[in-house]
């Protein structure tokens, strides 16, 4: 790669961290470059340490990167916590008033700067504008972003906010940076996307029309998109009481006629298993995500994890079907969303969408356009489809385990539901046949439903040995491939997106072609390794898990996999 | 023409015999009938207990749900379809037990729906513990030496929660009981009624005679409720003399009329527009 720089922006919560962020991913984007950011921060409003780091690239990129080019730091603290990334030449961004004299600093007078611009508010956009000067980046791309961040503001917000970009480009003029590189003038190679926002679009192509939640870190920022949209859609946005009535709420809608979801994430989920086999016994279908963070109980809130995949396929008492997808990047993210509702519908079973606070929260540059599908195949049953709608039966025995679902108050038929054992008919029932007949025909779904399940992506897949992931650890694990393989390895990877059903034959398929796999989870226990020996019968040669809350950087992996392969 | 009949279930009834369960399902057939409401366009959401296993015993759409959990999901079932005629049956554990919560949040939002309060103050189900509205003091076999914490007054928490329209109606009085299910079902916005109720098998206190003799009828006293704090000192009156009728009525803009996207019409009638769809992805 010839460009691959990254920033890293660290400060106190409450500062504009990501607001600075945003701005420097707004002006790579409309320059045509890739980039891939993280934001990491503390449960709380204000005060502690957060950062958000941008690594900026001519090539797409899909993972963060462990040193740093250039650090700005609004405190001292920063500055001391991050100053041992620094790469070979790095430097640091500092205001004069939080220290000066190191060698790899700059100290700049920030403070004095914004007031000089109208106030401290001004802070980051000078701060912002002594960071891309650095980089080389034209100024009158950074004023073209200030016009569409500010614009709507008022022409006084907007030039106050030129003029500080203007001092902060100024102060940094006489000093070089290593990685200062030409900016070429390009299109924007696609839509700036995290996660949350690509689940949200994803529902809205999946036409979900009810997202009920109780906010939870991380899961909140998908209902925050969906909320703003709602105007716009027939679509609704209940914040309730609590995550039971969230579940309940949806399985309501999804029983009324309408697609629906919510969002939460581990301690919400917990909530949740009761009403998600409520969906297993009375054939609703519904979407959750469960954006997992570390726990268990409260965790670590604002962190990310892998730790939830053996909770969430068997979550709730006695068997039932359920779809259970982690995608690994927002485009995926998208597409699965809105294929949850798809085949949640088709099958009449809860689909559970496992992401995590690491993809939620990052940002990516969409790699392909997002396109709404033009028309959503419902699978609904009316009474012009029954020969006689007074006998419809709700939970009628088929050769598929899929019974017509006929809506409430829509036509002759009545719709009955019991959340006890039932009959066909919907009634409940004691009865020993009834019983034997109704897990049958629930577990009837399963082998139909393994036959919609992708096999695990593969990515140098002949290899000798590959790296076994599955969900948002994806871009991590390709760059440590491709790092390995330069290095002369003989080393591929698998990532698994479509978890439940288990596709076993096509795990099997992928796995008989290697020499040994090793496991990259964010978990302590290699869940998925524990899942592959219990489905496929092989058995991982070993594991890089790593379940400290952060995410994985590549390099890690690298090394992981050198205490394994020489 | 609807008829009591077209509200006949096949399905076996399970109740005790002598229970006031009993009362309440044909005072519903009754209200239903002079309503002229369709079986197949009545939609009834339970909770879990023997209150809610009703709509078995009745004719039309049905959700039996989870213990406690009626309330959220019928929200969910009104917003998918604000068209609904919607009914819950709840007992005095489903509703004020279990779903405590869902029970307050459904009045704040004042979903347009009817909820029966199947109140016989024990839990018959799973064989005469206490309940949430049991008398202080009430010997049971799982409380031996009584109960000790007060009973939950549904109707005060309702009022003070601001419902606009509060009733508590007697299973044993099916005329009375039905005229108060049709005017709650009449009533724009959320309507309670809770309803005493006697437990044959479990509760030996609270008996048919016993409210028989407490009961006295707020609609032959000519009470107007319209005044919040007269309706808050009925509904807190217990003892020698227990009213039954309609406490408080008021309406106010229901939930769904504050939602702009419903002036469009019910959620599952509106169409997809992938056109839409692709402004806001292309944005």
């Amino acid at each position: 790669m010839s460009i691959d720089i990254t920033v890293k922006i660290g400060g106190e919560a409450g500062q504009g961290i990501q607001t600075m962020g945003h701005m420097l991913a707004l002006v790579c984007r409309e320059a045509g470059l890739y980039l891939m950011a993280i934001n990491d921060f503390e449960s709380r409003i204000r005060g502690g340490h957060s950062f958000f780091q941008i690594r900026i690239c001519d090539k797409p990129v899909q993972a963060p990167h462990h040193k740093v080019h250039l650090l700005v730091a609004l405190n001292r603290e920063t500055y001391d916590l991050h100053k041992g990334q620094l790469a070979s030449g790095g430097r640091v961004i500092m205001d004069e008033i939080d220290g000066s004299g190191e060698g790899d600093l700059i100290a700049l007078p920030f403070s004095e700067l914004a007031k000089k611009a109208g106030g401290m508010i001004f802070a980051n956009t000078v701060a912002a504008g002594a960071c891309l000067a650095l980089l080389g980046t034209p100024f009158e791309l950074f004023k073209k972003v200030l016009s569409k961040q500010f614009g709507k503001k008022g022409a006084d917000v907007l030039e106050k906010n030129y003029y500080a970009a203007e001092l902060g480009y100024q102060v940094v003029k006489e000093v070089a940076f290593k990685w200062s590189f030409e900016w070429r003038a390009d299109k924007p190679k696609g839509a700036l996307m995290d996660g949350s926002k690509a689940i949200a679009l994803g529902a809205l192509a999946g036409d979900c029309r009810l997202a009920a939640f109780y906010p939870m870190s991380p899961a909140t920022g998908i209902m925050t998109h969906l909320s703003l949209l709602s105007d716009r859609f027939p679509l609704i946005v209940e914040q309730v009481e609590d995550e039971i009535a969230a579940v309940n709420a949806i399985i309501g809608a999804s029983f009324a006629g309408t697609r629906a979801m919510t969002s939460t994430s581990g301690g919400g989920f917990c909530l949740m298993t009761e009403g998600l086999g409520l969906a297993g016994i009375t054939e609703t279908p519904i979407v959750i995500v469960n954006a997992q963070r570390p726990g268990p109980a409260t965790g670590l809130p604002t962190r990310t994890a892998q730790g939830d995949l053996h909770f969430v396929i068997r979550a709730s008492q006695d068997e039932f079907p359920r779809f259970v997808f982690a995608p690994g990047m927002p485009d995926e993210a998208y597409e699965i969303t809105s294929r949850a509702f798809h085949l949640s519908e088709k099958y009449q079973v809860p689909a559970i969408i496992l992401i995590d606070q690491y993809l939620a929260d990052s940002m990516y540059i969409a790699q392909k356009p997002y396109v709404a599908p033009e028309r959503i195949e419902r699978f609904i049953a009316q009474d012009d489809d029954m020969e006689n709608p007074q006998q419809y039966k709700r939970f009628a025995v088929t050769s598929t385990g899929v019974s017509p679902r006929a809506l409430p108050c829509a036509g002759k038929a009545l719709v009955v539901i019991s959340s006890d054992e039932h009959r066909e008919d919907g009634h409940i029932s004691e009865a020993i046949p009834d019983r034997i007949a109704m897990v049958d025909k629930r577990n009837a779904k399963v082998p139909f439903m393994i036959k919609e399940m992708n096999p695990p992506k593969e990515y140098y897949g002949e290899s000798g040995t590959l790296l076994v992931g599955w969900g948002s650890t994806e871009g991590a694990v390709k760059e440590a491939v491709d790092r390995l393989r330069d290095e002369g390895s003989d080393i591929g990877c698998l990532n698994f997106v479509d978890l439940w059903p288990f596709p076993a034959d096509a795990a099997v398929d992928a796995l008989k072609k290697t020499k040994q796999f090793l496991m990259v989870e964010q978990n302590s226990t290699a869940q998925l390794g524990q899942l592959l020996r219990e489905q496929t019968g092989f058995v991982h040669s070993g594991a890089i898990l790593k379940y400290d809350g952060r995410p994985f950087y590549p390099n890690e992996i690298v090394d992981g996999v050198k205490k394994y392969v020489r | 023409m609807v008829g009591i009949k077209d509200y006949e279930s096949l399905y076996k009834n399970q109740w005790c015999p002598g229970c006031g369960n009993f009362g309440i399902l044909e005072a519903m057939k009754d209200a239903l009938v002079s309503l002229e409401i369709l079986p197949e366009k009545l939609l009834i959401v339970s909770g879990i207990g023997q209150a809610a296993k009703t709509p078995h015993f009745l004719k039309c759409n049905m959700f039996h749900a989870l213990h406690g959990r009626a309330l959220p999901l019928a929200t969910g079932a009104k917003l998918a379809n604000h068209d609904l005629k919607i009914l819950v049956n709840s007992g005095d554990g489903d509703c004020y037990g279990e779903g405590g919560n869902h029970f307050m949040h459904a009045i704040r939002r004042n979903v347009d729906l009817t909820l029966l309060v199947h109140n016989n103050k024990t839990y018959g189900l799973t064989k005469g513990q206490a309940s949430p509205t049991s008398d202080f003091g009430m010997v049971t076999p799982m409380q031996p030496r009584g109960v000790i914490s007060e009973p939950f007054n549904g109707l005060a928490v309702a009022l003070a929660l601001g419902a606009g329209f509060v009733a508590r109606g007697f299973s044993g009085n099916r005329e009375h009981l039905s005229r108060l299910i049709r005017e709650g079902m009449q009533f724009k916005g959320f309507s309670l009624i809770d309803i005493m109720q006697p437990c044959v098998s479990f509760n030996r206190i609270n008996t048919y005679n016993w409210y028989k003799k407490r009961a006295y009828d707020l609609f032959e006293e000519d009470y107007m409720p319209d005044d919040l704090e007269n309706a808050m000192k009925l509904a807190r009156q217990w003892g020698d003399r227990i009213p039954i009728g309609v406490l408080y009525r008021k309406e106010k803009q229901n939930f769904a009329k504050h939602i702009d996207v419903l002036n469009k019409g019910p959620l599952i009638s509106q169409q997809y527009d992938p056109a839409r769809l692709q402004a806001v992805l292309d944005a």
